[in-house]
């Protein structure tokens, strides 16, 4: 769609990795003096406990995120996606552009079904598998995810919050960074993050390894 | 007993807290002595040092950076594309996206040239000065498009937003294809500028500017506020305005607080200005309706409401054999006005052209082309190749002529908690435009074709506006002209029937070009508020 509301879904799908980036401080908001006022803190929802089956969903990260990425990389997508799912305000205001005269709100609390969807994993493993998600093998834990996704509508990454299973949820946010798409593009692109603005007539230098990609450019 | 309402007493009252109110309000802060009262029915806007925070919230779950910009029992019904229910202080401006070309020299004498439409009381060259005012006050970054194109009597006020590395790979196809383009104007700082900061391609300049970089209203009415060269009344909506029955002088007025309370108000003003847009702007004089004015006030034309006008787009993404890395600077683009500037033809249409990189059609997939999920690794080896090469996004406004009846009407079956009724709004191409229609939208399609053959590239998509909703950029409603019978105000936005009041901006304007709108809306109540400040200063 070519409508703005169109727009800002997409713009969603592009940027909640980039959100939590700049909340934990990779790639925040670098403003002059100006804009250096602006606190960082200010209305921040407070944080809700989500009690994820850490070793599960570390496990789910296992089978969604590149291994290309390391583990330590891995791990932190996984935390930044929780950090993401906890600082979540139910039914807060959508944003409202043109093209429709209504407020909309954002949907329900995700997090008691993803819950349930990460349990659901846990259970299947230990009805087929006698053992935990967590303690799968890798074959057999893409095995059961593949199996839970099976009727996921589309074959695109949704928007991470409208994700209809926790494993698209998790994989899309790490897809919705710029570090992430900095590794698709292979370039130092860094999308919806605050640069210099003349830096952007330049073609784009190859993306450098960092930490937070477990050193693949 | 009844309470006696709170009355003010004023010199200059501005009914609304936009865009336009906002920099007519400066205008006149500067060349006159007169006291000056500005109303607005909402809340004031988020606190710049709260946007770093708002813009993370948007970009993490699409939250609003504007909460509580709105009442929720004073909205517009029918075909409301292009209106949006904003209202604190700032008003939609608070999350425009900064995008500022002037009209062109045409748009003002569409009869005189092409036999459609109406002329405009004024010229280009008349409203020149006060598109450079308006582009001044703003910080607009301009770059100057070919002189024939895009005429105008000053530089920019500020250098060009860059032509980034995916525009200027862009920019060679758009050549090749014969079409002339630029930087598109932008109310975004290239170098810092009045206290702001350079723009740093954070975008989310639409919905929210995290640096101020990107002019909204709040920084003037705060500058306003701050210096008390205006006096800035918030959650308080005016209901009425009341006329004499003999002179038709705006005498005074009334309206209620919207907080909790809901306390009645009466403002005197020796002048009235409403900047409240196209949609509240005549809606309150069709409230204000008495025994003397039976149809509403400034309406003895029939016209208040009347002639709304917008434009309608056509839109497609191309695969082009070229290498982009989207992302760069996603809200720039390209602009070109070489389709706004054309000849008298046997069948009417103007259009403006955008061209902007996307990532459209090269984010990750869940499912590999066998339908099987893919994950980890194979996820990230198919999104590496999808993400290679280059997605265009084009896009044409096209020049819709409106219709007497394409109008803002009361609607008793919506009314706020006073009772009053709310504004419902029909857009109505003229039967001119709704004859064109499928001709100039079969153009449109047919232009990006030949775009994409000339850069051996292939369009994936093409879409029409998704509307008849309404249109965008709309404008009208108290449309201005020279004579009475057929407009609500005059060359310079005063009533033609009340020598006191005047309209600013987007309702006064005849029609809506094909291109965005905002600062052409400024620029006209500039133009107005000059008119105001002369007869206050005599």
């Amino acid at each position: 769609m070519s409508s703005r509301r169109g727009f800002l879904k997409a713009a969603s799908a592009l940027a909640a990795g980039a959100a939590t980036s700049a909340t934990v401080g990779a790639t925040a908001c670098a403003p002059d003096q100006s804009a250096q006022a602006n606190r960082h803190d200010a209305g921040a929802p407070r944080a809700r406990a989500t009690g994820f089956n850490r070793p599960a969903l570390d496990a789910l990260g296992d089978v969604m995120l590149p291994a290309s990425l390391g583990n330590d990389a891995r791990r932190a997508a996984v935390t930044a996606f929780v950090t993401w799912v906890d600082a979540y305000e139910p039914v807060a205001e959508e944003m409202h552009g043109y093209g429709y005269a209504d407020v909309r709100y954002l949907p329900s609390d995700p997090a008691p079904a993803w819950r349930a969807q990460l349990d659901g994993l846990d259970r299947l493993a230990s009805k087929i598998r006698k053992t935990s998600f967590a303690q799968l093998d890798a074959t057999s834990r893409e095995a059961i995810v593949a199996s839970a996704l099976r009727d996921a509508p589309g074959d695109r990454l949704p928007s991470p919050l409208y994700a209809s299973h926790i494993a698209l949820a998790l994989v899309a946010h790490w897809a919705s960074s710029p570090q992430a798409w900095n590794l698709a593009l292979g370039a130092q692109v860094s999308p919806n993050t605050c640069r210099q603005l003349n830096d952007g007539t330049r073609k784009p230098l190859p993306f450098a390894p960092t930490a937070a990609t477990g050193g693949k450019s | 007993m009844k309470r006696q309402a709170k009355t003010i007493e004023t010199d200059i009252l501005i009914v609304g807290s936009g865009i336009t109110a906002a920099l007519m309000a400066a205008h006149l802060a500067e060349h006159t002595t007169r006291q000056i009262t500005v109303v607005e029915a909402g809340k004031p806007t988020t606190p710049f040092a709260e946007r770093t925070r708002a813009r993370e919230r948007y970009l993490a779950y699409g939250e609003s950076p504007w909460k509580q910009d709105h009442l929720d029992d004073q909205n517009a019904f029918g075909t409301t594309w292009g209106f949006s229910p904003s209202m604190n202080v700032g008003g939609l401006a608070m999350h425009w996206g900064g995008v500022s070309p002037r009209y062109s020299p045409e748009d003002f004498r569409l009869k005189s040239l092409y036999g459609v439409g109406d002329d405009w009381p004024f010229t280009y060259d008349e409203l020149d000065p006060f598109y450079q005012e308006a582009e001044e006050r703003m910080g607009v970054s301009g770059e100057q498009g070919p002189a024939a194109l895009d005429p105008r009597g000053k530089p920019y006020p500020l250098p060009a937003l860059a032509v980034n590395y995916n525009l200027q790979q862009l920019q060679g196809w758009a050549t090749k294809a014969g079409i002339a383009t630029w930087s598109t104007p932008s109310a975004k700082l290239s170098q810092a500028h009045d206290g702001r900061a350079q723009c740093q391609r954070c975008d989310t300049c639409y919905p929210v500017c995290p640096s101020g970089a990107k002019y909204s209203p709040d920084f003037t009415w705060d500058a306003l506020v701050k210096t008390k060269k205006v006096t800035l009344l918030t959650e308080s909506l005016v209901r009425r305005l009341e006329a004499d029955p003999k002179t038709g002088r705006i005498l005074r007025a009334t309206g209620n607080r919207t907080d909790a309370a809901g306390e009645a108000f009466t403002i005197t003003a020796k002048t009235f200005v409403l900047a409240a847009g196209f949609v509240w702007s005549p809606h309150l004089l069709l409230l204000s309706r008495d025994a003397a004015h039976p149809n509403g006030l400034a309406n003895r034309s029939g016209l208040v409401g009347g002639y709304l006008a917008g434009h309608r787009n056509v839109n497609a993404y191309l695969r082009l054999p070229l290498e982009l890395y989207p992302g760069i600077n996603v809200q720039h683009s390209l602009v070109s006005k070489q389709f706004m500037r054309v000849p008298r033809s046997a069948r009417y249409f103007r259009h403006d052209l955008r061209i902007w990189e996307s990532s459209v059609g090269r984010e990750p997939r869940l499912r590999g082309d066998d339908g099987a999920p893919l994950f980890g690794d194979a996820m990230l080896a198919d999104w590496t190749q999808r993400a290679k090469g280059a997605t265009a996004r084009v896009r044409g406004y096209y020049d819709v002529i409106p219709d007497r009846d394409s109008k803002l009407v009361l609607d008793a079956g919506h009314a706020n908690r006073f009772g009053d009724p709310m504004p419902t709004v029909a857009f109505k191409d003229a039967p001119e435009s709704a004859a064109l229609r499928p001709w100039q939208e079969e153009q449109l399609r047919e232009l990006f074709r030949t775009m994409a053959k000339a850069g051996g590239g292939e369009i994936f998509r093409m879409q029409n506006s998704n509307n008849d909703l309404g249109q965008e950029h709309p404008t009208g409603g108290c449309r201005m002209g020279t004579d009475p019978a057929t407009s609500v105000v005059d060359g310079w936005g005063r009533a033609h029937e009340h020598e006191n009041l005047w309209v600013g901006g987007a309702p006064a304007q005849v029609s809506a070009s094909c291109c965005n709108g905002t600062l052409t809306f400024v620029a006209v109540g500039l133009r107005t508020a000059s008119a105001i400040a002369k007869e206050s200063s005599a």
